[in-house]
């Protein structure tokens, strides 16, 4: 599996690289970092917001290596695992963050007030380590 | 011979192991009995016959549970699999394959399932389909037996026992537990106890497998879930006065959760 057998798959398309974009993006990410930690919000609107920055970072990674998903059913999934690819995350850690996916695809769409504070608290730690470690990479892909 | 086969072979030796091949000792009138290999490992060595040889059936063992203390192991699979999943038709050869016992043994206990009208049995062009017969009036029963010991709720508790103290209870919430669901239905799981959310993940992975459904764990630790109990939170609230199946602990520890 590859960046570029999802691409012959046309799960992800070729985009030119623009270092616009993928600021835009990162300062998105950066915003969502915040506001995920408000005071009063519930933990479902906590999750949700931390994951839209995680999304955004996997993006953003994705851009700086030339593709970028195309919106269609799966391209959630398909974002997060390219992290695999991009980033080189580990397995564990991208399986964590499909978790989270799940988790907040039913929190969405099916149930409100299943999300724990303690599962929020953790879904944020774990997605402020992982939109850190795309900056790094970021950082040295640039260089 | 490598080393490992070596030591195999040795062990073998000194425990007084043996293959044998019980194939030419058993009368042809008897073979089902046996499934499809009868090929056992056996302490023969040594050891003088003072009694039957029980055979070692080749089910897929569905756990050391109540169930399997009632029923026999592929009589138990038989039901573990097609009560599992009352909703599902499966061929024959279907069924031998995820019992996994041999095919003689798994058509006598479909026949005398369907005899007792406990399965329903349809034939569709050449495929012969069988499936939990849900007008059985016994049907609501055995549903419960198989999914309290060896369907989901036996799968998800073998799963979350490696948490091990993490969790201190842990039921079943939602369509499973109204008995409503549909092949569509995702498991929902609330989990009361210090165990994190992506432990109780991981360790309910091979259970999802199992039963060929999206498991969704909502993880609480006790003292947010008895605060909101308090505060009145609708999720909580709704799921803890609705039908449940009990997966860890019981109406003692949800008694001292909501007091």
């Amino acid at each position: 599996m590859s960046l570029q057998s999802w691409s012959a798959d046309g799960l992800l398309v070729p985009h030119p690289v623009s270092p616009d974009e993928v600021a835009a993006l990162l300062a998105m990410v950066h915003h969502n970092l915040e506001q995920c930690r408000i005071a009063g919000l519930s933990p479902d609107w906590r999750l949700n917001i931390a994951y839209n920055g995680v999304l955004q970072a996997a993006s953003a990674a994705l851009l700086a290596a030339g593709y970028r998903a195309p919106a269609r059913e799966g391209h959630h999934y398909v974002v997060l695992q390219s992290l695999l690819y991009t980033v080189g995350l580990d397995v564990t850690t991208v399986q964590k963050l499909d978790t989270l996916r799940k988790k907040r695809h039913t929190a969405t769409y099916t149930h409100a007030g299943r999300v724990s504070d303690r599962e929020a608290r953790d879904a944020i730690e774990l997605i402020d380590g992982v939109c850190a470690d795309v900056e790094a990479w970021l950082q040295s892909v640039d260089r | 011979m490598n080393k490992a086969a070596t030591r195999r072979a040795r062990w073998r030796r000194e425990s007084c192991l043996r293959y044998v091949d019980l194939g030419s000792a058993i009368p042809e009138s008897h073979r089902a009995w046996y499934g499809s290999s009868t090929r056992h490992t056996a302490l023969l060595a040594n050891v003088p016959v003072w009694g039957m040889i029980i055979p070692i059936m080749g089910a897929t063992t569905v756990g050391t549970s109540s169930g399997r203390a009632l029923l026999g192991q592929t009589r138990l699979s038989v039901l573990a699999l097609l009560y599992g999943r009352p909703d599902e038709a499966r061929y024959l050869n279907d069924i031998v394959r995820a019992v996994g016992a041999g095919t003689g043994a798994v058509q006598r206990e479909l026949a005398r399932l369907t005899a007792a009208g406990l399965l329903r049995r349809v034939v569709r062009g050449k495929q012969v389909y069988f499936q939990a017969n849900a007008h059985a009036p016994v049907f609501p029963e055995i549903r419960g037996l198989i999914v309290k010991t060896v369907g989901a709720v036996g799968v998800l508790r073998s799963g979350l026992e490696m948490l091990g103290d993490g969790i201190r209870l842990a039921f079943i919430y939602g369509s499973l537990a109204r008995g409503e669901e549909t092949v569509a239905s995702d498991v929902d799981l609330l989990v009361i106890g210090a165990a994190g959310l992506f432990d109780v993940v991981s360790a309910l992975a091979p259970a999802q497998e199992t039963l060929r459904r999206e498991v969704n764990p909502a993880v609480f630790p006790r003292a947010e879930a008895r605060r909101k109990l308090r505060e009145g939170d609708p999720f909580l609230t709704a799921v803890v006065e609705g039908p449940k199946l009990f997966v860890i602990g019981g109406e003692h520890e949800l008694a001292e959760l909501v007091r």
